[in-house]
Order: C-alpha cells, then structure tokens, then sequence
C-alpha cells in the first residue's frame, strides 16, 4: 500500500510533496522489514507442521511451487522496498529520469508484494483442503 | 513552478545508480541461489548450519550483497556510467527474469 502511496505521489512529483514521497518510501521499507522479521519467525517456527499437511493433502503444489517460489519471492520485494527510499531522495520534481526510476520501483514492489500475497492464499488453501480431506476420511 | 512534466531526463546521483545495479544483480543472485541450493543439497545444509534455517541464511547473503554491491559500486561510481534510462530497463528485466526463474525452477524441477 505504501508502495503504491509513493507510486501515485511521484506521478504528480512537485518540490511541495517531495517530503510526502520521501516518508512514504520510508513506510514502505519499515513494512518490509516488519514483514521481513514477523513473517520469517512465523515461516521458521509454524509453517513445518503446515507444509507436512500440504504434502499429504490433495494440493502439495501449494508447497512444491507457490511456498518455495513466495519464500524467494519475498526477498526479491524487500531489496526493491530498500532501494525505495535510496532512489526517492533524488529530486523527482526536477528530474524525469529519477521519476521514471521511483515509478517502475514502486510499481515493481507493490506487483511482487501482490504476487507473494496470492500465493499465500493459495498455501493457506492447501491447508484448508488437507484437512477437509482428513476431516471426510474420519466421518467415513 | 517546476513539475515532473517540465522535466528533462538527468542522470541519477551515483548512489542511487550503484544501488540500482546492485540490486538488480542481488535479484538474480537471489534466483540462481534459490535453484543452487534446491538442487544442491549440502549447500542447503551448510546453509542452515549457519543460522538454524537456509532461508535465514538465505536473506542475510542477499542482504550483505545489495549492501556491499551498492556500496562498492557507488564508490566507484561504475554505474553511473551506465545511460539511467538502460539502468532502469536492466532492473525491470532482472526483477522479471528473477521472478519467472523462480516460478518455472519450482514448477518443473
């Protein structure tokens, strides 16, 4: 979200919200970071139990492919959200190219940041279907 | 008043151009390490030998690398070199051959 703060700021880029872009880089990164930090220790402490029930469950792709290609993918958005901030203290009011730069970054987060997002739904769904299975086979 | 659309294109500072190829190079170390390490077992292994999980490990060399990289080539200026607007081209397509690198490693191996 704060990606796509900094995106529709630097599109109307004027020296009187240049601070505005600046603070919502900085948002971006610290959402990251927090994400970073609090996603890692749920995904290395909690997600082992869970990816051994996706394995077994109807859906192991929701590990095999979307866990292994989000838990990359992340790193991918966290270097972008990092270097958000770097590249919005050029003066973008002034300078086209630096705009066109913050732009695509921003864009590039907030597209990979989505991207990570729906795999998550679609792990969680794994989850959600092992244990629909499981719960069928003991009604049985 | 000046506005973004009065704007001629200008290079970037040479902090922001070493970041920007460092990042872009980050990214694609970050795939070709995500495949090494899925393919190559003892590297996975000493990988969390390191800190109690590969991905921990996984993200800290990333981190160290944008940093280092950045640094080394704002420093150098090496990047500035580099016309912006490819500079931006190259880190679209570095973060677009990461992603679907990515995708089609899981998907096929």
């Amino acid at each position: 979200m704060a990606a796509l703060w900094v995106f529709v700021e630097a599109l109307n880029a004027r020296p009187e919200n240049a601070a505005r872009i600046r603070i919502a880089a900085l948002v971006a990164t610290v959402c990251i970071a927090a994400a970073w930090i609090c996603g890692g220790y749920w995904y290395v402490h909690f997600y082992p139990p869970e990816k051994a029930l996706i394995l077994k469950g109807p859906w192991p792709f929701a590990h095999n492919l979307f866990m292994e290609t989000k838990e990359h993918l992340f790193f991918v958005t966290a270097i972008l959200a990092l270097l958000l901030p770097i590249a919005t203290r050029e003066n973008l009011y002034s300078n086209a190219t630096a705009r066109k730069l913050v732009l695509s970054i921003a864009l590039l987060v907030a597209m990979t940041g989505l991207a990570v997002e729906g795999a998550g739904a679609i792990i969680d769904h794994g989850v959600k279907v092992a244990l629909l299975q499981g719960e069928s086979k003991g009604a049985r | 008043m000046v506005s973004a659309s009065d704007s001629q294109p200008l290079k970037l500072t040479p902090a922001t151009s070493g970041f920007v190829l460092a990042a872009a190079i980050t990214v694609l170390f970050n795939t070709a390490l995500a495949c090494t390490k899925d393919a190559y077992a003892p590297l996975k292994v000493f990988m969390k030998s390191l800190s109690g999980h590969d991905w921990i490990t996984h993200g800290l060399v990333d981190l160290l690398l944008f940093v280092a990289l950045g640094v080394i080539f704002m420093q150098t200026k090496v990047a500035e070199k580099i016309d912006p607007n490819r500079l931006i081209g190259v880190l679209i397509g570095a973060v677009g051959i990461a992603a679907l690198g990515l995708a089609l490693w899981y998907a096929f191996f």
